[in-house]
């Protein structure tokens, strides 16, 4: 099948401006730059279907066509690069080889916006992700792709600043991230006002994922039906899938969007490891809630994922074998959302240690029925939350006591853990 | 929210260490024509001394021209930010779903044994410490970890002893 977002992933050193012009790099640019509006552009991209990969899934061309349209100057564009999901690891994978074509992306946004400025932020731990953005950004100004007077296009003009993040997963949800590039806590801000009338230092932003930006380069190139066409039913476009786990070969996939599960799980990554069976799987990173065997021919894509109570998420999908113990897979995500609470909110701040304390009970044996009932009861606190951390961080625990009922009442029986449920 | 090992002790720089405070000074002019590089100058600190002194803070707030307080409160928030002497070699070893299945707890585990530290602490040589991390991004060769910011995985026990031999034979 065709690739938009991996498609230079097999190139001679992928992430150099000169491999990334062999391949028929920042030709989309010149198109762009000689062909088209800003308008064009955008109208294009809402065209193609192209959405948000990060998880929300946000129609892409009218996030940049809201941009334009607020007044206020100078707008900007941010990447964001703060991939931070568990199971979740393709940014990673886009910044380390293929850098120039995210950069190419954003700056075709950065002219859809009429944005001056920008900023790359990527994660803190993504050490040689940041050393080749950097040389990506340098070479991309010395080529004349950023700065003044793009590529001769007299009045165009884009900065781009380099940033890094310290640790932090909060920080990918966007108003935080806003905070972070503005040397504060990365706490979340009050939304509405969004991010396309008030971002970044108060001003009109788009912020999109580094897959995202990604894609607009072979939007441009091959037009909106053809990336329509891409996906499996309504869905537009590929998805960089990927897989962790136990899993026989964990690794990225680009594959069409709304690939099933079983497709990824069987024909990608080869089934589950050491030829056992599988008990469970999540299909988009830790926020997600598992889903169970029954499930593994539903498409992954937001709609569908939605209706089995789960969500899309970021398309990291972690597969379960039947040694796991789900309940320990709930107090792992537990954990996870208990350490990256930034504190700001009560109900995420006490809402998290708390699912911690009732999954540690029953994984130990001292959980009662009621517990199971007391998760639900939290959760529904928790979705007093300030922002989609605490939201979502009760969900995988309550989804996953729902659907592997078998393995919490099991602890709460002192009895062991059965191998499937289904 | 993470409350981490050594937060509430402050931990001031060394008398020897102090003129280092003029280095640091020089590294933050570069930063002062860039408005929000609070965590720049972080990082800037932490790569002179190892870690964020007290005294680093107070003149990240006089140069940048920020309250102290806002400082210290960005420093506090950030995982990667150390608020005392950090190792030359600092092992981050993820603890998420997808190298939790894989075998990361025992690769942490003989890591500390051969050690003799617990998460958090230096050995006494100042070349090693471990640390028990959230998912770094690198799922693809759990169990992983981070030695600074170099990645290795997939990780077994043994080549956890392995990497702690090179990285002594480096050092020397």
């Amino acid at each position: 099948m065709e690739l938009v977002v991996t498609r230079n992933f097999g190139n001679a050193e992928s992430w150099t401006l000169e491999s990334y012009r062999n391949a028929g790099g920042y030709q989309s640019l010149q198109r762009v730059l000689r062909d088209m509006t800003p308008e064009e552009v955008s109208d294009l991209v809402k065209a193609s279907g192209l959405s948000g990969r990060g998880g929300a899934f946000f129609p892409t061309g009218l996030k940049w066509e809201f941009v334009r349209k607020d007044p206020k100057t100078p707008r900007y564009v941010v990447v964001n690069g703060d991939e931070s999901e568990p199971g979740t690891y393709v940014n990673r994978h886009s910044l380390e080889l293929d850098p120039h074509l995210m950069l190419e992306g954003m700056i075709i946004a950065a002219f859809a916006c009429n944005a001056e400025r920008g900023y790359v932020y990527i994660r803190g731990e993504y050490g040689l992700a940041h050393e080749r953005a950097q040389t990506a950004i340098q070479d991309a100004y010395d080529a004349g792709y950023l700065g003044s007077d793009i590529m001769g296009k007299s009045g165009f003009n884009f900065d781009v600043v380099f940033r890094r993040g310290a640790g932090a997963y909060i920080v990918g949800e966007e108003t935080a991230l806003f905070n972070s590039l503005e040397g504060k806590r990365g706490n979340p801000r009050f939304k509405p006002p969004f991010p396309t009338n008030v971002g970044v230092w108060g001003l009109p932003t788009a912020i999109n994922n580094v897959e995202t930006l990604s894609a607009a380069p072979a939007i441009i190139e091959n037009g909106a039906d053809w990336f329509q066409g891409l996906g499996r039913g309504d869905t537009a476009g590929t998805k960089m899938y990927c897989l962790s786990g136990h899993v026989t070969k964990p690794g990225v996939h680009e594959l069409p969007m709304g690939i099933t599960a079983r497709e990824l799980i069987y024909d990608h990554g080869d089934g589950v490891a050491g030829g056992r069976q599988l008990k469970g799987f999540k299909p988009g990173g830790a926020s997600s809630a598992p889903l169970t065997p029954a499930e593994l021919d539903a498409p992954l894509e937001p709609k569908s994922m939605g209706e089995l109570g789960t969500i899309m998420g970021t398309g990291g999908v972690v597969v379960f074998d039947d040694t796991t113990d789900m309940v320990d897979v709930a107090y792992r995500d537990a954990l996870f959302f208990e350490e990256e609470s930034c504190g700001f909110c009560i109900p995420c701040r006490e809402g998290t240690p708390n699912l911690v304390q009732i999954c540690e009970r029953i994984l130990h044996g001292q959980g009662t029925m009621d517990d199971l009932d007391l998760l639900d009861e939290l959760g529904t606190s928790m979705m007093a939350s300030f922002c989609g951390l605490g939201q979502f961080a009760h969900q995988p625990v309550r989804g996953n006591a729902r659907r592997f009922r078998a393995d919490f009442e099991a602890h709460i029986r002192g009895e062991p853990v059965p191998p499937t449920t289904s | 929210m993470a409350i981490h090992s050594g937060a509430t002790k402050r931990q001031t720089l060394a008398p020897e260490d102090k003129p280092k405070l003029d280095e640091l000074r020089a590294k933050l002019d570069d930063l002062k024509s860039d408005p929000g590089s609070t965590l720049e100058a972080l990082y800037a600190a932490q790569a002179v001394f190892s870690y964020v002194p007290p005294e680093a803070v107070t003149l990240i707030a006089e140069e940048l021209g920020l309250p102290e307080s806002e400082v210290f409160g960005v420093l506090t928030f950030y995982t990667m930010f150390h608020r005392k002497p950090s190792a030359k070699y600092v092992l981050r070893v993820c603890r998420d779903l997808s190298c939790h299945l894989s075998g990361a707890p025992t690769v942490l585990k003989a890591l500390n044994e051969a050690l003799g530290t617990r998460v958090g602490e230096t050995t006494d040589d100042g070349l090693f410490e471990t640390e028990s991390v959230s998912c770094l991004g690198l799922c693809d060769l759990q169990p992983a970890l981070l030695v600074n910011l170099e990645q290795h995985g997939p990780m077994s026990p043994d080549d956890a002893m392995k990497l702690l031999e090179e990285l002594r034979g480096r050092s020397t």
